[in-house]
């Protein structure tokens, strides 16, 4: 691991979706799943990114396409240098039975969380959720290590609608002693009403603007608690977030000022 | 307890300007992790979306940083300020910019019409902003002597810190400039430089502001030298800053001369921690010398 700016080549890229793909580089450091990585495309800008797979001595980042970095990230070439900082924060507490719920992209860092779930032997289940089914990335991967539950906003696989109408059932029907979940924000702020009434423990990995990723600059700090998204979190438990009063809302731009 | 400028901090430390500096609730954090005052970042009139990133990047000894003066704006930081005010006693000092030496005026009018800070700190040798707005004002005596002037007429009863860097015609003459126009306190130092580092297999530099101004402890002993030199030129306290991450660089301060102590880039190397284990050091350091207070070894290596 290090904070200090180094180059890799991109060894592949593998498209899973529409607009999503995987970079993969040489693996070297370890990483806890929600933990996050900085990625330099030199000479354009600096995005920080969850690593979603780990094998073969490679570390694997699930980038869907929805600004001028990623849009810059997909037409990039294997062998190409990219830089990469971190990892930076802390990332999820594995724990036995577990319910691992994603939205959208947000899925990519729980795939390294149930697989290192998975590996320690700890029981979880999954509830992914996304637009359609071409957007619920590797769902058969999820498939095949538990049970899994899908909704899709047009139907298109599982339940049509959020995965937060199912939670409580599920919650129930699984014995489920702990939530973990990434995904939009308004998803967590609906997923935190739910949990704090049911009194199951929580974890999310929270997404901001990051400037420094080290702590100093100011840039990813919540209000009103002033935890640091890129030291204490990425991901922040119910404690961390009971002060937090931006879930949600507006949050910090590059300039520091608040907005949507 | 510290006394500076009529206000009795409980800690002579007090965090820099532009490190976790953009909200009440990052400042107050601060605050209960034992500074005894802290800075805001530095804010202009307009809103700033500074440099592209990487902007802020680590290296062995130190960090390199070109933000840009990114910041929201004297509205909404004065909003931060009032917040702040709200729920802590500490003492702020909301450092402030200007990209005219009349700008300097207008920020300081519009900030306390809103809002009374403990201090106005005056930044004029940020070395990021070259490019942009020509050379710092702070690399100029008469440039400073200027915003100095503009900046003691517009706050005020409410006291004036210049912020000032190891560049240009000397920090002792710098210094002696702005006690003659009213200074009522010097920051000693900015960040140094600018710097660069370049990357070796994209062999680009790293920042994309290319270069960027140089922190930690790799400045340490600048920082010290020019408090020092400051400290011998000037009657006015002095905010020592610059590579200060443990017990032994803040007493190095002291003894040039510093009467409050600045931490930035620390708190990447050291945690927010890093206020309360430099508050046990001083103590436990005095006591080992048999002092009382640190009054008693300030400025003591000019001795
Ligand atoms: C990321 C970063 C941002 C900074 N922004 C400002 C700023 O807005 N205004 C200012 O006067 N100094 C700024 N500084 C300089 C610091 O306040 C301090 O003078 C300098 O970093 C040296 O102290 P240190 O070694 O303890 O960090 C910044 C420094 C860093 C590292
Ligand atoms: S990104 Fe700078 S403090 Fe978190």
């Amino acid at each position: 691991m290090s904070d200090l700016m180094q180059t890799f080549p991109i060894r592949k890229i593998i498209e899973h979706g529409p607009g999503v793909k995987s970079f993969y580089f040489d693996q070297t450091f370890e990483v806890q799943a929600g933990q996050f990585i900085n990625l330099w495309i030199p000479g354009v800008d600096e995005k920080p990114f969850s690593v979603s797979h780990i094998q073969d001595g490679q570390i694997e980042i699930s980038v869907k396409a929805y600004g001028p970095f990623t849009h810059r990230l997909m037409q990039s070439q294997p062998g190409q240098l990219l830089g990469i900082r971190g990892p930076f924060g802390h990332g999820f507490t594995l724990k036995d039975r577990g319910l691992l719920i994603g939205g959208g992209i947000g899925i990519a860092p729980l795939r390294l969380l149930a697989r290192q779930l998975h590996e320690r032997g700890l029981h979880f289940v999954s509830l992914l959720g996304a637009v359609s089914r071409h957007e619920i990335i590797f769902a058969d991967e999820f498939e095949r290590l538990g049970t899994c539950y899908f909704t899709t906003d047009d139907g298109s696989k599982g339940k049509k609608g959020f995965v937060t109408e199912d939670v409580a059932a599920i919650i129930e029907t699984e014995q489920i002693k702990q939530v973990y979940a990434a995904g939009p924000e308004i998803m967590f702020v609906k997923l935190k009403a739910i949990l704090d009434t049911l009194h199951v423990p929580y974890e999310f990995c929270m997404e901001r603007y990051m400037k420094c990723g080290i702590g100093i600059c100011g840039q990813c700090v919540l209000d009103d608690s002033g935890i640091r998204v890129c030291v204490e979190g990425p991901v922040l438990n119910q404690d961390d977030l009971q002060d937090v009063t931006e879930l949600g809302m507006m949050h910090r731009n590059a300039s520091g000022k608040r907005s949507i | 307890m510290t006394r500076f400028l009529g206000l009795k901090p409980d800690s002579l430390l007090v965090l820099a300007s532009g490190i976790l500096g953009l909200t009440a609730s990052s400042l107050k954090r601060v605050i209960d992790f034992g500074a005894g005052a802290v800075t805001t970042k530095s804010f202009n009139l307009e809103v700033r979306k500074g440099h592209k990133a990487p902007s802020i990047i680590p290296f062995k000894n130190g960090v390199l940083n070109a933000v840009g003066l990114s910041n929201p704006g004297v509205q909404e930081m004065a909003l931060e300020i009032e917040k702040f005010k709200k729920r802590c006693d500490a003492p702020l000092f909301a450092s402030v910019f200007g990209r005219t030496i009349e700008e300097y005026g207008e920020v300081i009018q519009q900030l306390i019409d809103r809002v009374q800070p403990d201090l106005i700190e005056i930044n004029v040798s940020c070395p990021n902003v070259r490019s942009e707005f020509g050379t710092p004002f702070g690399d100029s005596l008469d440039d400073t002597a200027r915003v100095t002037e503009i900046a003691k007429k517009y706050a005020g009863k409410i006291p004036v810190s210049v912020k000032l860097g190891p560049h240009g015609p000397g920090i002792g003459r710098l210094a002696r400039v702005c006690e003659d126009n009213g200074a009522d306190a010097i920051t000693a130092i900015n960040t140094v430089g600018p710097g660069m580092l370049i990357d070796i297999n994209v062999m680009k530099p790293v920042l994309s502001n290319k270069t960027g101004g140089v922190s930690g402890p790799a400045i340490l002993p600048i920082a010290v030298k020019s408090v020092y030199e400051v400290f011998e030129h000037v009657s006015i306290p002095i905010i020592g800053t610059g590579g200060v991450t443990g017990t032994e660089d803040a007493i190095q301060m002291i003894l040039a001369g510093a009467t409050l102590i600045g931490i930035g880039t620390a708190v990447y190397y050291e945690g927010i921690e890093v206020f309360a284990k430099i508050n046990r050091g001083i103590t436990e350091y005095l006591q080992k010398h048999g002092r009382t207070s640190i009054e008693e070894i300030r400025g003591k290596a000019h001795e």
